[in-house]
């Protein structure tokens, strides 16, 4: 069963059940499963009429009932589907949509001040659709609105045929250790597997809370596609700043979050009153309902999983990533084990070499468009060498005790390359050698300064210090929050180099003098 | 320390492991009191809620320093 197929299931067997609700301003709007798949045939006919079968599309924006109808339209049609993060800087989008021969685009209106720059940089771009229903005011013909695409369809007789189980259903940008993120392909029966074979199982209508980014494939697969799979209500977080809030108005019972949101909700539990109930508690700070939280994207803390159980909620690890679309283990309420990532999904074959983890299955990708080096190296006889190291247990589950790659993971779940990162800090001339490292739930540049500029300029400890983190301060604006650096180390001896003259990442710590 | 400074930086405590009157103004909320950016959201929006207010989400997330912070909640 192809995601198509599923979606279409749903609607007849969910119909009156509410597929999405959102905040507009304080009033609750929602659609229900009929009637999503009604805007997502109109839009998926007005792809076709308009020509873009077998295109690329990109969409850019936060999590939107617009976005996911357009991303069910282009992944059930024989379109494929480019997600970017938002957040990113407007050059990086511009690249990444060029990158990936996206010939259309879905907008936010968040994100309207890049519209000139897409039109001007992007040539292949035909039509650019602003994620919005009202009106939009632009001189450029190319530029129109969801509604104009929707009604397109609406008139057209003719839908998309059912796309292929090999075809590619959408690109998934993630970082590349070398700096150059990657696009991950994956097919459609690499989604339509993953969703299928995620043994998570609930009531139609069972409410869940979509906070994390919607670009991402553990929010796209697990939150929406499985969601939608089970008839679930999915209720979008319009901001962070809310969350908490938005728990209290739509009293979600699933949530998926990567560990630092577990980490920031306890601190409100923590913080309160310990007088108060356990039961009131749980009502003021998640809105009373919550089961359970399925957390993944980097190693969450078993004191959290102990605290929040205290409070009627299963937080249940997982494991995956976009090249596995993205599930590879999960725990499940019945069956899980503190400290583990939970058991392999049934598509997802496991082995190992040298500690390695390797997984094999109907929802490995088909490679990083457009670089087969990389495809090359990460791909090997069908097995997907994950970077991380770890282990199965007697028992079965997997656990994971290293990485192979410099991928520094983020408590939010986010992958940073430090070497991506380092290159362009290198580029100021006060820094001779840098290194970057995850501390403390954010990144810190060790520098070493160049000393020719150090003694030609008679540089003092101090205004070493400030002059590099003026510089930090500016490159910290061009980014997301996640690649900001928050801590500066000045070393006082070059990195160690192995015999190679390589820096020595492992001994980045170590501040001595060369023996 | 006004009122209002107080019950800010009471709030300010719960994130971190400071009592409210050794926080200080010149600090930075993630340097120096180890907020994470996810914690900073969560902070704002319980400032939203505990002093009834609304923040511009664009102007609010540049904030560095917790004089910065307490002069956007006392303008409003």
């Amino acid at each position: 069963m192809l995601i198509r197929n599923m979606i279409e299931e749903s609607s007849r067997k969910y119909a009156d059940i509410k597929a999405v609700k959102w905040l507009q301003k304080k009033e609750i709007l929602d659609i229900n499963y009929a009637e999503l798949l009604n805007d997502v045939i109109a839009v998926r006919k007005g792809l076709l009429s308009e020509e873009f079968a077998g295109k690329h599309i990109a969409i850019i924006g936060a999590s939107s009932v617009e976005w996911i109808e357009s991303y069910l339209a282009i992944i059930t049609g024989k379109t494929v589907a480019v997600p970017l993060d938002a957040a990113l800087p407007e050059e990086e989008l511009i690249e990444l949509i060029n990158r990936s021969d996206a010939e259309a685009l879905f907008l936010s209106p968040k994100n309207k001040s890049m519209i000139n720059a897409v039109l001007s940089d992007c040539e292949k771009i035909k039509n650019v659709w602003m994620l919005q229903n009202d009106d939009f005011e632009c001189d450029d013909e190319r530029v129109k609105t969801f509604a104009d695409i929707k009604k397109t369809g609406e008139k057209s007789d003719t839908d998309s045929e059912c796309p292929d189980k090999d075809d590619i259903a959408t690109i998934i940008f993630t970082s590349g250790t070398t700096g150059k993120s990657k696009g991950v392909m994956l097919s459609q029966e690499n989604l339509a597997t993953n969703v299928e074979f995620v043994e998570f199982y609930d009531e139609p209508g069972t409410t869940m809370l979509s906070v994390l980014p919607i670009h991402h494939a553990f929010c796209l697969v697990m939150d929406w596609l499985k969601g939608f799979s089970l008839g679930a209500t999915l209720c979008i977080n319009d901001s962070l700043l809310h969350m908490v809030r938005n728990m209290a108005i739509f009293k979600p019972e699933v949530i998926l979050m990567v560990p630092m949101m577990v980490e920031t909700i306890y601190k409100r539990i923590a913080a309160a009153d310990q007088s108060i109930p356990k039961k009131v508690l749980a009502e003021n700070v998640f809105g009373g309902r919550l089961r359970i939280i399925f957390t993944g994207g980097a190693h969450l803390d078993p004191f959290y999983i102990e605290k929040m159980a205290e409070f009627g909620v299963d937080v249940l690890e997982g494991y995956g990533m976009s090249e596995c679309s993205p599930v590879i283990s999960m725990s499940r309420p019945e069956d899980n084990k503190p400290g583990s990532i939970g058991r392999p999904i049934k598509n997802a074959e496991i082995a190992f070499e040298n500690g390695e983890i390797l997984v094999k299955g109907s929802s490995v990708m088909k490679g990083y468009y457009k670089m087969p080096e990389e495809t090359a190296e990460t791909l090997k006889d069908g097995w997907l060498h994950t970077g991380d190291k770890g282990y199965i247990d007697e028992d079965g589950f997997l656990f994971i005790n290293g990485r192979v790659k410099n991928l520094i993971i983020m408590s939010n779940g986010e992958n940073v390359s430090p070497e991506e990162i380092e290159n362009k800090l290198a580029l100021n001339d006060l820094i001779g050698e840098v290194i970057v490292t995850g501390e403390n739930n954010g990144l810190t540049a060790r520098v070493y300064p160049e000393q020719a500029l150090v003694e030609a300029k008679k540089l003092d400890e101090e205004s070493i210090r400030s002059e590099i983190q003026a510089f930090l301060d500016t490159y910290n604006k061009t980014q997301p929050t996640y690649r900001q650096i928050t801590g500066l180390i000045i070393r006082k001896n070059p990195f160690i180099r192995s015999s190679t003259k390589k820096i020595k990442r492992q001994d980045a710590l170590i501040d001595e003098p060369m023996a | 320390m006004q009122n209002k400074e107080m019950e800010f930086k009471t709030i300010v405590s719960k994130y971190c492991d400071m009592k409210p009157e050794d926080i200080k103004n010149d600090m930075r909320f993630r340097e120096d009191l180890g907020f994470s950016s996810l914690d900073f959201m969560s902070f704002l929006g319980e400032l939203e809620d505990t002093f009834d207010v609304e923040l511009e989400e664009e102007k609010v997330l540049k904030i560095i320093y917790v004089s910065e912070a307490l002069e956007i909640l006392e303008s409003l």
